[in-house]
């Protein structure tokens, strides 16, 4: 049924379900909902869209989002620059920045090292994020190791710390701890999440 | 945590019946081709949304109908629980439908379910385990890892992840499209996680080698037997299992996947130092088999508190009459279990006020006795 739609209406729905969630189905349904709305609201949309592609990029430090050269927290002198946290996502430093427990900086890799999607350490921020832990400018202190606990997040943590042990041995390098979330119940807790609980327990 | 029931609704020769499972000891029995196994099967297929015998569920359904369906009930002390599995086979563009429930809400798998019952099963089908390739007897023990401690389970999907990881690199460096870089951190993620899980098969095969032998010896199995974890690595920590990947990296590359690893121990049952599967004759294949559910059966009770189910499919007949007092009388001492047998006699406390007996005629289960 989709091929009597006019080139148009195709070539918006085509490009609508390359989103990630978005089936052809809802595709349809979106690319309906632009036809109907008004064209300063269609406009505004793919104004929106273009602007977002030309004025932001990556931070040349972090590799954060930016509109400038350099992202906020890295231009914020505030931040400790010897403190160094490296997530695989853009996405990941909000949650981090919420908790206000954080003053250092970042380092978004892109990914996190996974083979069967293709993706190898070339693939990923990590040559930079090595450069810019052995460089004579700042004297990074500590790097912590915030990719996900996952098989892919995990590796390339392990890779990670694997070449900043060889380049600049003096760092300290830590990773997140894994366990129960605050405020919840043991009872309900997963027995994977509660075995490494256990396993990390400490002394009170 | 005990079976009370089960229903079955156009489940393999049944119409619609229901029996309802003593406590302890449950004696099915009948002529041969009336229904025992089936009976068996639908207990396994409604606590695990699995048969047993056939990975076609399409087999399951009564023939002519368009779906089965089984409820089992369940006790856990005071407290009731019901498990439920439907399944409707495809017909013209429809899909195949299986849906799993327990108390009422659908689950996506019975065996992540709390309430769910252990099960263990003998029947001919199980003798695959002895015979067959060594990947059946690593996941079974596998499986036997996560019952006795179901935090460590995970060892074994973690595995398996990293494992198609470093496979996918493999080829990926073979079809030149990716260097060899992260080979390192791959065979140290892989070295870390084979590490546990041999740790975990050889904690689990140590709980059972004693009792294996006690049992094999009890059901009278010429020779000794044992049972032997057999793992491929002989690393001691993880940078000797590094080590060893990467002796071997050269033949990996030129097939494109791991050659070494947990993915490839065997789990050995042997007798008088020659394994079972090659140089048993059948009916030694099916003891050991029954010895080794039998030891699995006394590792949990001991490690857990929890005695798995016992499903036993025309076993009586292997035994002479020794041996099917001391089996009946091992498996009265604790838990549930269920056995077919198409002569009465072969079950010596049969007629005793403490058993259950089902008669099983061709479509029918009839309910003799019921112990509480």
């Amino acid at each position: 049924m989709s091929t009597s739609y006019a080139p148009p209406v195709q070539r918006l729905v085509t490009e609508l379900s390359k989103l990630p969630g978005i089936g052809n189905r809802t595709a349809q349904r979106l690319a309906f909902h632009i036809l109907r709305t008004s064209p300063e609201d269609a406009v505004a949309l793919a104004e929106a869209i273009r602007e977002v592609k030309e004025k932001i990029g990556l931070c040349e430090v972090c590799f954060n989002l930016t509109d400038e050269a350099r992202c906020r927290i890295c231009q914020d002198p505030r931040r400790d620059q010897e403190l160094i946290c490296v997530v695989e996502e853009p996405s990941d430093v909000i949650p981090m920045e919420r908790t206000h427990e954080y003053h250092g900086v970042y380092h978004v890799l892109g990914g996190a090292l996974s083979p069967i999607d293709g993706v190898d350490p070339e693939d990923l921020k990590i040559a930079e994020l090595l450069t810019r832990a052995a460089s004579s400018q700042i004297s990074v202190r500590e790097v912590v190791l915030a990719t996900n606990p996952t098989t892919t997040g995990e590796a390339t943590a392990l890779h990670i710390a694997e070449g900043l042990r060889q380049r600049a041995p003096q760092i300290k390098l830590t990773r997140l701890a894994s366990g129960l979330p605050v405020g919840s119940d043991l009872e309900y807790a997963d027995e994977v999440t509660l075995g490494k609980a256990f396993a990390g327990r400490r002394t009170v | 945590m005990r079976v009370v029931s089960v229903e079955m609704r156009d489940f393999r020769t049944y119409a619609r019946a229901e029996a309802r499972i003593g406590a302890g000891l449950t004696v099915v029995h009948g002529p041969n081709g009336a229904g025992k196994s089936n009976l068996l099967e639908g207990i396994y297929f409604g606590c695990t949304g699995r048969s047993p015998r056939t990975r076609s569920d399409r087999e399951l359904i009564r023939f002519g109908a368009p779906a089965t369906r089984v409820a089992v009930r369940l006790l856990d002390g005071e407290e009731p629980h019901e498990l439920t599995v439907g399944y409707e086979a495809a017909t013209g563009g429809a899909q195949a439908v299986k849906r799993m429930s327990a108390d009422g809400a659908e689950v996506e798998r019975l065996l992540d379910v709390p309430s769910r019952p252990l099960i263990s099963v003998f029947m001919p089908d199980r003798l695959e385990l002895l015979k067959g390739p060594p990947a059946l007897r690593r996941a079974h023990l596998d499986q036997v890892v996560a019952a006795i401690w179901p935090a460590r389970a995970q060892a074994r999907r973690e595995y398996s992840r990293v494992l198609a990881q470093r496979n996918a690199l493999l080829a990926r460096i073979r079809a030149g499209r990716a260097s060899h870089a992260a080979m390192a951190t791959w065979d140290r993620e892989l070295a870390s996680k084979a590490l546990t899980l041999r740790e975990q098969r050889a904690g689990a095969v140590n709980l059972l080698a004693e009792p294996f032998a006690l049992k094999a010896g009890q059901l009278g199995c010429n020779g000794e037997v044992s049972i032997e974890y057999r793992p491929r690595s002989k690393a001691l920590d993880e940078d000797q299992f590094v080590a060893e990947l990467q002796e071997r990296l050269d033949g990996d590359l030129e097939r494109g996947f791991s050659g070494h690893g947990p993915h490839r121990d065997e789990l050995a049952i042997v007798r008088d130092g020659r394994e079972l599967r090659v140089y048993g004759s059948q009916g030694e294949q099916r003891l050991a088999l029954l010895a080794l559910l039998l030891a699995e059966r006394s590792v949990l009770a001991r490690e857990r508190g929890r005695t798995p189910l016992m499903l036993l499919d025309d076993v009586m007949s292997e035994l002479d009459g020794e041996r099917r007092e001391l089996l009946v009388g091992e498996l009265s001492a604790a838990g549930q279990s269920v056995i077919a047998t198409t002569d009465l006699g072969h079950v010596p406390t049969a007629g005793e006020a403490h058993v259950t007996r089902l008669r099983i005629s061709p479509g029918t289960i009839l309910q003799e006795a019921i112990a509480a």
